[in-house]
Order: structure tokens, then C-alpha cells, then sequence
């Protein structure tokens, strides 16, 4: 036994004791508290998206005039294709929510703050990428709101002033959706936006781990002793039981809310009502109630905003002298975003 | 790396009676351990059977023909929809489906088309000279040699018409229909070359529509 | 939470995923076996010989290629040259892009697979519906509403260049896309070559090599159909191959549907109408008014179809007539006459004896009867019970067929007896002439018996009362009282001034013996006191009296 780990001493020279020592980083005892974990939970998440979506491309086919049908056998006649391909949309679902629901978290524990402004940002990039995953996988099934949904995002960045028209040009392969444009999405949503995402996120883990969880204590509460507790075993346990919760719930997701296939793209046929996926559906409310320039700016304004959040509330909070007035900003914020999301989802135009 | 706290025991009390906890601790961890290797081994498993093309068990019986039009002795040649071909040999005029039999002509030595002599009542192979007998057992040459025999499908007869039994998995190619070649050897058939003409050349050929 | 415990917590919800997703295999599974048995013909397997029809066919007339690819011929490999080929020595044959091949599929066609079915219907009475040449409807179609000879137009007709008119046009229209064409070949003389000129052997082939050679054919070798003849699918259809009907009629290509031939609607696309309103009479009757209801419960594609097995719900056409049922050996016939124990088509009724060759056996004399029939109406009648038996019961079936046989009976010795005598008195007394059609009294006897008297049969066979009854016996007697008994009178009164007074004399003579008849007594005798009582009724209900005296 020891002439092998011996052997591979000779070959691999790290020492198991420094790794062990560096990997086993002490957790403050907060964390425990299960809402801390929210910022695994995407992570979980993601790493699910990929091995479906690679189990996936096993048989999806980015042409227009196959891939409609490469996810009818997926979903009909593929064993378990129906189950995979479940999970992956569910997973995209509970993924979204769980980056949103962790962002709101680090909002709210006003985890932005100085010295981790920069870390917002990057995390704002990992939103964007995320969502934008979202975006370009509904537009591969090549449904009919496959198909409008691309070409109305694709007009929608048209109209930003300077880079918009290059922007659609990128994203169709041209000025209308033609025969290349089903490739670039496929593209975008397996390779691009995925490596993309792998090393923003390495970055954002990075910076936490440099930075340290923030500490948090609430206003009023003693002064407790500060306690920690091992990464390793414990909080990777606590990992492992939100993982195995998240594979049942997706499980039961998938199997009783089975996903089924909507009518086949068809160029000469617009549908009645063109809605994006859940997550646009605030942006989307936006747009519709205010028009062109006007709806596209005041949104670029909004991310914006979003981006450089920490630096804002720094002013903020400098000049109102208020340091919870980003929390009443936040609730604001969400109670809006809940708002217009549920207003598009009830009505049809 | 900027805490270097002390890390406390998450079991303190339980420390204290060391072979209970040992006996709950393994027993645990033995219970965690498979409980992980039970989830995520079966999801392991469903993903591999995800891979492999899905398997139906579900059978389709194809027509052939009628039963009179095959005579005693002659064979007729039918191509399955994914290509492979069959030799199927009436032996016997009953009118039930073990009059005849179905096997590859696939020669499972190399590969060569085996054919039926009605002469010598056997399958022969020209390539080296396989021999095989009405069943499809090799009786000579190679194949004989490592005693293999010619892969048999199920015929049934309803209602006077021979059918044969074609996997589902082998029915459909989604861009492409299935191919079925019907070649009678004996009496008048049809001209298997239908090669000659292309749709598209119909504007020259002055065929009105039908 | 302790190590321990997250280490329990683990391990139960590992047991958790993994349970979920035995429970995901055992959801597969049943997906799969429920699939099996809806799974079509989305996999259609196109067999080789046919495949460059599919190719092309596709482009060129895709609805026909679309029909089969749904098919069970389809599923089962039957491809487009196992319907279509023929021999080189048959009539019709011709050579299209390497296959030989025959527009027509005749019954001779399908019998190569169905030969019981193709049987069945040959010896049923759809197949011989060709053959009304030698009947009053066929006079009617070709000489009294078109014309045997070709006449020129007597004007021109703007736009269209006509230089003959084609009589027989209201026949091949009307008439015979229901009954059948002769199915004819263009000649080089400017005639016809059918079946009787090329006299098929039992093979389909023709013998009469004169008549094959003065086939007109196109430059690749095609013959060319008469458009008299050509397109129909009409049941009775007279073959080049001798064969009789077509198949299609009721199962229509090129998916031959099953489903579709169980539907009323199938049939009624003949059996309607005012001689023979069976679609409407069962649209009418509760038997129809149930099917449409509980549509949704009728299994209609079931493979096989049997009432009380399958479905139960109501019966269509098919169900009573043909299909199979539990109570007769799940066997279906495809000769609708071996269920039917009245012949309603002529004048006067008959019963359903038959003889070898299924034809009605008309001999009276007791002795004879017995010795030519083959298969009696009663059992005909039996097995018709055995389909009513599935959701009625004995007595119930029974009576109802003492109503029918009572209206039929009734019918037969009130109106159409009578009739029948007083128009054979008139033709043979020569009161009328010879001419079908050619005088009032004769349309007036066609109406009463071939369109309001087999309404009112037709009617009381399938449970339609407004048929039996308003366009049935209201219609008939009205007929025969106020527009037969008068014009024959009128006919005889004519003779009479006109010096035939024999003749006249023995005809009256026919018309008054009917009249006096007890059930028609009160034409002559008056029925005061009835009218009274529904003078005093009409008084009381509605304050309206017919007369005001």
C-alpha cells in the first residue's frame, strides 16, 4: 500500500497533507445556516446542465431541417430521452432561480460591499451568461416560439443605438434567420457560453475564497465569539444533501411535468402570441410598454445600473447617510421585477 | 486563507462512548455512502442506456407474399428495410408457416451472398465454397469448419399471406424510407431494374400523367 | 446538525433520488409498452419495387402518397406495385417508368390478399349493382333524361367548342358513379371496347385478341379509358377482367380505411336520397342520434371491430349489416344480404328466400320454393338478431320485427298490390303504351312505389318514423288516392269517350273492385262521424273548425 502512494508521490509530488490543509478552509458557522449554500446550489445546478446537455447532443442535431426532429426522438422514442431532456429544461428553470435567488441573497446580506465590489460585477457576468444560455437552449428545440422568440430577441438587439445592428448580425448570421443561424446558436449554447461561464465562475469562486464569506450580524445582535467549521466534511456535506434534494426535486419535475414538443417552426406562420422564455418576461413587459429607443435605453440604463450597483449604493449610502437603503432599494426592486414577471405571464399580448 | 481559527469537533458529545459511536459512524457513513452510490450509480445507468440506441422489443411483421405465389422448392430473395437480405425457401406445401424458412443470405464467414440450388437442396456460397443445409446449419467449406449457421427471422402466415418479422429498430431511417427488394427467381416478376429512369427526366420521356 | 446526522440525512435522501428513479424506468417501461400498440406507420416501410413511385409521386400527386404512408398496407410493407402491377398478356397494361402496372385495381386485385372478403362481395348484391341495364332506371338515365345517340348542340355555346352532345352523360354522372360503369377502353373506331368485347378468361385475360388490338393507346404505350366510364369507384363496377365492383367504394384509397367504411357517412354516400333515404332514416333514428353522441366511445379503429367486445355504444351501418359481433363468432361478411329478410326495392315486397346463386326466388309454388332455396330469409333474419341481441332483448326484437313485417305486409296489400294491378290492367287493356315514362300515370306509379313506398319501408326497418310515416305512408296513400286512382280514371273515361269501351270497361272494373275493398271503403262511403269527431276536436283545442256551416 505504501510503495503505491509512494509511487505516486514520485510522479505526482504534491503533498496530500498541503492539499488537504489549502482545500480545507475553515467555513464560518453562519453558513450553516442553509441559505448560505444558495451560491452552490447554481453551481450544482450547472454541472447537471452539462451532463445533460452533453447526453443530449448524443442525438440533437442543429439543422433546420432535422432538429425539430432530433428532439421529437429524443423526447418519443430515445430510452429516457424524455427524462434527460426533463431535466435539462428543469434544470435550466431551478438554475435561473437559484442564481437569482442567490444574488438577492448577497443583496440583501449587502455582501457587495467594499472590498467585493468587483466580485458583483463578475457575478452580474455569470447572471448574464446564464440567462443567455437560457436563451439560445429554447431556441434549438425549433418550435414555432423557438423560432419567433430568436427573431424578435435578434430585432430587439437591433435596436440598441451603435452595436445593435452588428450584434443581430452576430447572432443570426445574417440579417433575417436563415440556414446558419440554428449552428450559432447550438454553438453558443454548448461550447461559448458554457467555457465562458467556467471561467467567470472560477474567478467568482476564486475571489471568494481569497476575500473569505462575508461575516454577518445583524443589528442589535451580541457579539458572538467568531466559531468556523470544516469545509470538509461538513459543508460538502451540507453540498451533497442540497445536490441529492435537487436531483429529487428535478427528478419529480421532470416525471410529472414532463416536457412536450409545441408546434414546428414555421418561417411563413406567426403565432399569435410570441412570448420568451419565464426569466425575459419582466424585460419583455418593459419593452412592450414603452416603445423602440426609448424601452431599450431606459433598459440598458437598468442593467446598468445592476452592474455597478456597488458603487451606487456606496454613493447612496454616503449621501442619504442611510446604510439600509439599499435593502428598501432591493425590495423595491424585486417586488417590480416579481410584478411585471407575473403581469406577462397572465396576460397574452 | 485569512482565518486560521480553531476548528471544533462537530460531535463532541458523543466522543464519549466510542464504540457506539464508531458502530452509528460507520453504519452511517456506510448508509451515505450507499445511498450515493445508489442514486447516482442508477442515474450512471439510465445516461449509458440513454446512449445506446433504444431497444423496443417490439416486432413488425412485414408482408412478403402470398402464400400460393411461392412454389415448392424456390426461394424468393427479400431485402429488410435496413438492408439486410433473406432467403426465404418454401419446403413444404401445408400452407402453414413452418412450410417455409427464413434465413440470411449473409454468409457468416465473410460476409458473401449465400444462395439456395434447388438441385442439390442446400445454401451454397461461391466465395470458398460454404455449404450450408435447408435449416441453414453449415454443412461445408468455412463456415462448416467452425460450425456456424445462417441467422433464422419468424415467418407467420394469417389468412394465406406470408409475413416475416422485422425488429422496429430496424424499420425506420428518419431522412431515408426503408428499402424491401422482392426478387421471385421462378416465374414472371418484375423488372428489378428500376434504375433507368429518374423523376426528373419525365419531361422528356412524353408520359402523360396517369 | 452533527456530522452523523448529515450523514444519515445523505444516505436517506440518496435512497430518495434512487427510488425516484426506479420510479422513472418503471414510467420508460410503460411508456414503451403503451407505444407499441399506438405506433404507426411513421416508420412506413416502402418496399423497393415501389420506391421510385413514392420518390416521384410525392411531387406530383403528394395526397396520394400522404393517404398510404398513414395505411396499414403501408405498416405491412404493401407497397404501390403489389396493387397496381399486371401481367403482360392483361388488357389494361402498360408500362410506367419500368413497372408494369394497371391504372384500375379491380376485386380480382385485392382477392390476391383477401380472397374471402373478395368473395363475400362478389356474391353480394353491391357487386352486381352494375348491372341495372336491364332495369326501369337505366331507360330512365339514358333515354328519357339523355340520350343512347349523340346529338349536336343546337346553338353555340360561348367560350367551349362543343361538337356533340353526350347523352349518356346524366348515366355516367349520376346513375353510375353509385351502381358502377362499364369500365371502357377508347377504340380506334370510335367506339367502346369493355369486358363484353374483350372476354376475359378466369384469369382476367382477355380472349378476343381483335377487340385488344382496336384499343387506342397514347404514344408511350398506354390505353386510354373512356371518360364514360372513367374516373369511377362505383360499387358494381363491370371490370375489364370480367370481375364485378370495386373495393374502394367503400374502403377509399389509397389508405383503405377500415374506420372509415364503419361510418354511416361511408355508405351514404350512395344510400341516400329520395328512393333510398337509409342515411337519413338512420340519422333519424335513435340508433344514429346515440352514435353521434358517444362518437368518442365507438373504438373505431379497432383492429378487429366487434360490437360487444370493442364497443357497444351504438350501432352504425357496418355494425348491423357486416360486422362482427360476439354472439355470431366475431365474423364479418362483406355480403350485407345475408342479414337482410325483406327486399324492399320492387313495387310489391319480397321475402328474402334465396336461392344458390343469391338471387330472390320468386317460384310460388310451395313444393318448388322448398327445393330452390338455398338460405331462407328467416335465417337471414336470425342473423340480424344476433347483432340486435347485444343491447336488446328477446321479446323487444321480436315485436319490432312484427311491426316492420306489419307495415311491409301492409304496404304490399293496401298500395302497391293494387297499384301494381291497375297498371298491368292499363298495359294490358293498352289504355297506356308500351313507352316507359311517357305519360303522367307512369311517373305517378314510379313515385308511389320506388320513392315514397320504399321510404315508408325503409323507414319501419331502420326506426325512423318521420320517414315511415310523413315521407313514407302520408306520401303513398296521397299518391294513390288523389293522384293515381284519378288519372286512371281519367285515362278510362278518355277510352271511353273514344270508343274503347271494352278495354275501359274491364279496367274500371279492376279500379272499383280495389275501391271497394273494406280498408278502402272510406274513399267511397264517406267517414262522416270521424270527420265529425275531428271537426269537435280542432273546435275544442284551437277554436278552428274545417268548415263553417
Amino acid at each position: 500500500m505504501s510503495t503505491s502512494r509512494d509511487w505516486l508521490a514520485e510522479r505526482v509530488p504534491v503533498s496530500i497533507e498541503g492539499l488537504a490543509a489549502m482545500s480545507n478552509e475553515p467555513v464560518p458557522y453562519h453558513l450553516k445556516r442553509w441559505w448560505f449554500a444558495l451560491g452552490g446550489t447554481p453551481a450544482y445546478l450547472f454541472v447537471v446542465q452539462i451532463v445533460t446537455g452533453v447526453l443530449l447532443a448524443f442525438y440533437y442535431q442543429p439543422a433546420p431541417a432535422t432538429a425539430y426532429e432530433s428532439v421529437r426522438y429524443i423526447t418519443e422514442d430515445a430510452s429516457f430521452g424524455w427524462y434527460l431532456r426533463g431535466l435539462h429544461k428543469w434544470g435550466a428553470t431551478l438554475m435561473i432561480a437559484a442564481v437569482v435567488m442567490h444574488q438577492m441573497r448577497v443583496f440583501f446580506t449587502g455582501s457587495y460591499r467594499k472590498p467585493r465590489e468587483l466580485n458583483w460585477m463578475i457575478g452580474m457576468t455569470l447572471l448574464t451568461c446564464t440567462l443567455l444560455l437560457g436563451f439560445t437552449g429554447y431556441s434549438l428545440v425549433f418550435e414555432q416560439l423557438s423560432y419567433w422568440g430568436a427573431t424578435v430577441g435578434a430585432n430587439i438587439s437591433d435596436s440598441v443605438p451603435i452595436v445593435g445592428p452588428m450584434m443581430k448580425q452576430l447572432l443570426l448570421g445574417g440579417e433575417v434567420y436563415n440556414d446558419r443561424t440554428l449552428s450559432r446558436f447550438f454553438i453558443l449554447h454548448g461550447a461559448v457560453l458554457p467555457v465562458v461561464l467556467i471561467l467567470v465562475l472560477m474567478m467568482h469562486i476564486g475571489l471568494v475564497r481569497l476575500h473569505g464569506v462575508t461575516e454577518l450580524k445583524f443589528e442589535g445582535e451580541e457579539e458572538k465569539p467568531a466559531r468556523y467549521f470544516n469545509f470538509f466534511p461538513e459543508h460538502f456535506y451540507t453540498e451533497l444533501i442540497i445536490g441529492l434534494t435537487l436531483m429529487i426535486l428535478l427528478s419529480a419535475l421532470a416525471t410529472l411535468l414532463p416536457v412536450g414538443m409545441g408546434p414546428r417552426a414555421d418561417p411563413l406562420v406567426t403565432p399569435d402570441v410570441i412570448k420568451p422564455e419565464w426569466f425575459f418576461y419582466t424585460a419583455f413587459r418593459w419593452l412592450k410598454l414603452f416603445s423602440g429607443t426609448t424601452a431599450v435605453l431606459t433598459q440598458g440604463l437598468i442593467v446598468f445600473v445592476f452592474f455597478f450597483w456597488p458603487f451606487i449604493d456606496d454613493w447612496l449610502v454616503r449621501r442619504f447617510k442611510y446604510a439600509d437603503i439599499s435593502v428598501w432599494v432591493g425590495v423595491a426592486g424585486a417586488l417590480t421585477i416579481m410584478g411585471f414577471t407575473m403581469w406577462e405571464a397572465l396576460v397574452a399580448h | 486563507m485569512a482565518h486560521e481559527h480553531h476548528l471544533p469537533d462537530a460531535d463532541p458529545p458523543a466522543e464519549r462512548e466510542p464504540s457506539r459511536r464508531d458502530a452509528l459512524g460507520l453504519s452511517s457513513t456506510a448508509l451515505m455512502v450507499a445511498g450515493l452510490a445508489g442514486g447516482y450509480g442508477l442515474f450512471a445507468w439510465v445516461s449509458a442506456r440513454f446512449m445506446l440506441p433504444p431497444r423496443t422489443g417490439e416486432v413488425h411483421q412485414l408482408f412478403v407474399t402470398g402464400v400460393g405465389e411461392l412454389a415448392v422448392g424456390s426461394t424468393l430473395l427479400y431485402r429488410t428495410p435496413d438492408g439486410r437480405t433473406v432467403n426465404i425457401t418454401r419446403l413444404a406445401a401445408t400452407g402453414r408457416a413452418d412450410d417455409f424458412i427464413a434465413l440470411s443470405s449473409t454468409c457468416p464467414h465473410l460476409g458473401c451472398q449465400v444462395g439456395w440450388e434447388p438441385q442439390n437442396n442446400r445454401y451454397f456460397c461461391p466465395c470458398h465454397n460454404g455449404t450450408f443445409d435447408p435449416s441453414g446449419k453449415a454443412t461445408g467449406g468455412p463456415p462448416g469448419d467452425a460450425g456456424q449457421s445462417l441467422p433464422r427471422y419468424t415467418l407467420t402466415v394469417q389468412k394465406g399471406l406470408l409475413y416475416i418479422d422485422v425488429p422496429s429498430e430496424q424499420l425506420s431511417v428518419p431522412v431515408q424510407a426503408g428499402i424491401v427488394d422482392v426478387v421471385t427467381p421462378q416465374g414472371p416478376g418484375h423488372d428489378p431494374c428500376l434504375t433507368c429512369l429518374q423523376p426528373r427526366s419525365r419531361a422528356g420521356s412524353g408520359e402523360e400523367p396517369a | 446538525m452533527t456530522l452523523d446526522q448529515k450523514r444519515w440525512v445523505i444516505g436517506g435522501l440518496g435512497m430518495l433520488f434512487l427510488l425516484s428513479l426506479v420510479a422513472v424506468q418503471w414510467l420508460e417501461v410503460s411508456r414503451r409498452a403503451h407505444e407499441t400498440g399506438d405506433r404507426r406507420a411513421s416508420a412506413a416501410s416502402t418496399p423497393a419495387t415501389s420506391r421510385q413511385c413514392v420518390d416521384c409521386h410525392t411531387q406530383v400527386s403528394r395526397g396520394i402518397v400522404d393517404h398510404w404512408t398513414g395505411s396499414t398496407h403501408a405498416e405491412k410493407g404493401v407497397g404501390c406495385v403489389d396493387c397496381h402491377k399486371a401481367e403482360a398478356r392483361d388488357a389494361d397494361v402498360f408500362s410506367h417508368y419500368g413497372a408494369q402496372i394497371a391504372t384500375i385495381v379491380t376485386p380480382r386485385d385485392c382477392a390476391r390478399c383477401h380472397p374471402t372478403e373478395s368473395a363475400e362481395f362478389g356474391q353480394s348484391h353491391h357487386s352486381k349493382a352494375g348491372n341495372i341495364l336491364a332495369s326501369l332506371d337505366n331507360f330512365l338515365a339514358e333515354t328519357v333524361e339523355g340520350s343512347r345517340v349523340a346529338f349536336s348542340p343546337h346553338s353555340p355555346t360561348p367560350g367551349k367548342a362543343v361538337q356533340a352532345v353526350n347523352g349518356m352523360a346524366p348515366a355516367n354522372s349520376g346513375c353510375q358513379q353509385c351502381h358502377g360503369s362499364r369500365v371502357a377502353f377508347q377504340a380506334n373506331d370510335g367506339g367502346l371496347v369493355t369486358m363484353n368485347d374483350l372476354k376475359p378468361d378466369q384469369n382476367g385475360q382477355p380472349t378476343n385478341m381483335d377487340a385488344v388490338g382496336r384499343i387506342v393507346k397514347n404514344e408511350s404505350g398506354k390505353p386510354l379509358l373512356s371518360s364514360t366510364s372513367w374516373p369511377n369507384t362505383g360499387i358494381g363496377r363491370i371490370n375489364l377482367d370480367g370481375s364485378l365492383g370495386s373495393c374502394a367504394a367503400c374502403h377509399s384509397r389509397h389508405d383503405f380505411s377500415a374506420r372509415r367504411a364503419r361510418q354511416p357517412e361511408n355508405c351514404g354516400k350512395c344510400h341516400l336520397g329520395p328512393d333510398h333515404p337509409q342515411k337519413e332514416i338512420y340519422d333519424e333514428s335513435k340508433h344514429g342520434v346515440a352514435f353521434r353522441d358517444l362518437i368518442g366511445e365507438m373504438n373505431l379503429d379497432a383492429r378487429p371491430w366487434v360490437l360487444g367486445r370493442d364497443y357497444s355504444a351504438a350501432p352504425t351501418c357496418a355494425t348491423c349489416h357486416m360486422s362482427a359481433n360476439t354472439r355470431n363468432g366475431m365474423k364479418v361478411t362483406h355480403d350485407p344480404g345475408e342479414r337482410i329478410s325483406w327486399t324492399n326495392r320492387p313495387p310489391v315486397s319480397l321475402v328474402m328466400d334465396t336461392d344458390a346463386n343469391h338471387s330472390v326466388v320468386t317460384e310460388t309454388d310451395p313444393q318448388k320454393r322448398r327445393v330452390a332455396i338455398a338460405d331462407t330469409a328467416d335465417a337471414k333474419r336470425n342473423r340480424m338478431k344476433q347483432v340486435c341481441s347485444t343491447c336488446h332483448t328477446p321479446d323487444y326484437i321480436n315485436q319490432f320485427y312484427r311491426q316492420y313485417d306489419d307495415l311491409v305486409i301492409h304496404y304490399n296489400e293496401k298500395f302497391a298490390k293494387p297499384g301494381q294491378a291497375i297498371m298491368s290492367a292499363l298495359a294490358t287493356n293498352s289504355l297506356i303504351t308500351k313507352t316507359q315514362y311517357d305519360e303522367e300515370i307512369e311517373w305517378t306509379w314510379y313515385y308511389l312505389w320506388h320513392h315514397e313506398g320504399r321510404r315508408a319501408r325503409m323507414g319501419a326497418s331502420m326506426m325512423a318514423p318521420d320517414y315511415t310515416q310523413w315521407h313514407g305512408m302520408f306520401e303513398v296513400a296521397e299518391r294513390f288516392y288523389m293522384k293515381l286512382i284519378p288519372e286512371a280514371r281519367e285515362i278510362t273515361a278518355a277510352a271511353l269517350r273514344g270508343g274503347r269501351a271494352e278495354p275501359a270497361r274491364r279496367v274500371n272494373a279492376v279500379i272499383d273492385e280495389i275501391l271497394n275493398r273494406p280498408e278502402h271503403q272510406w274513399l267511397l262511403k264517406g267517414a262522416e262521424e270521424q270527420a265529425d269527431a275531428i271537426n269537435r276536436e280542432m273546435q275544442r283545442r284551437y277554436g278552428q273548425t274545417r268548415q263553417e256551416r
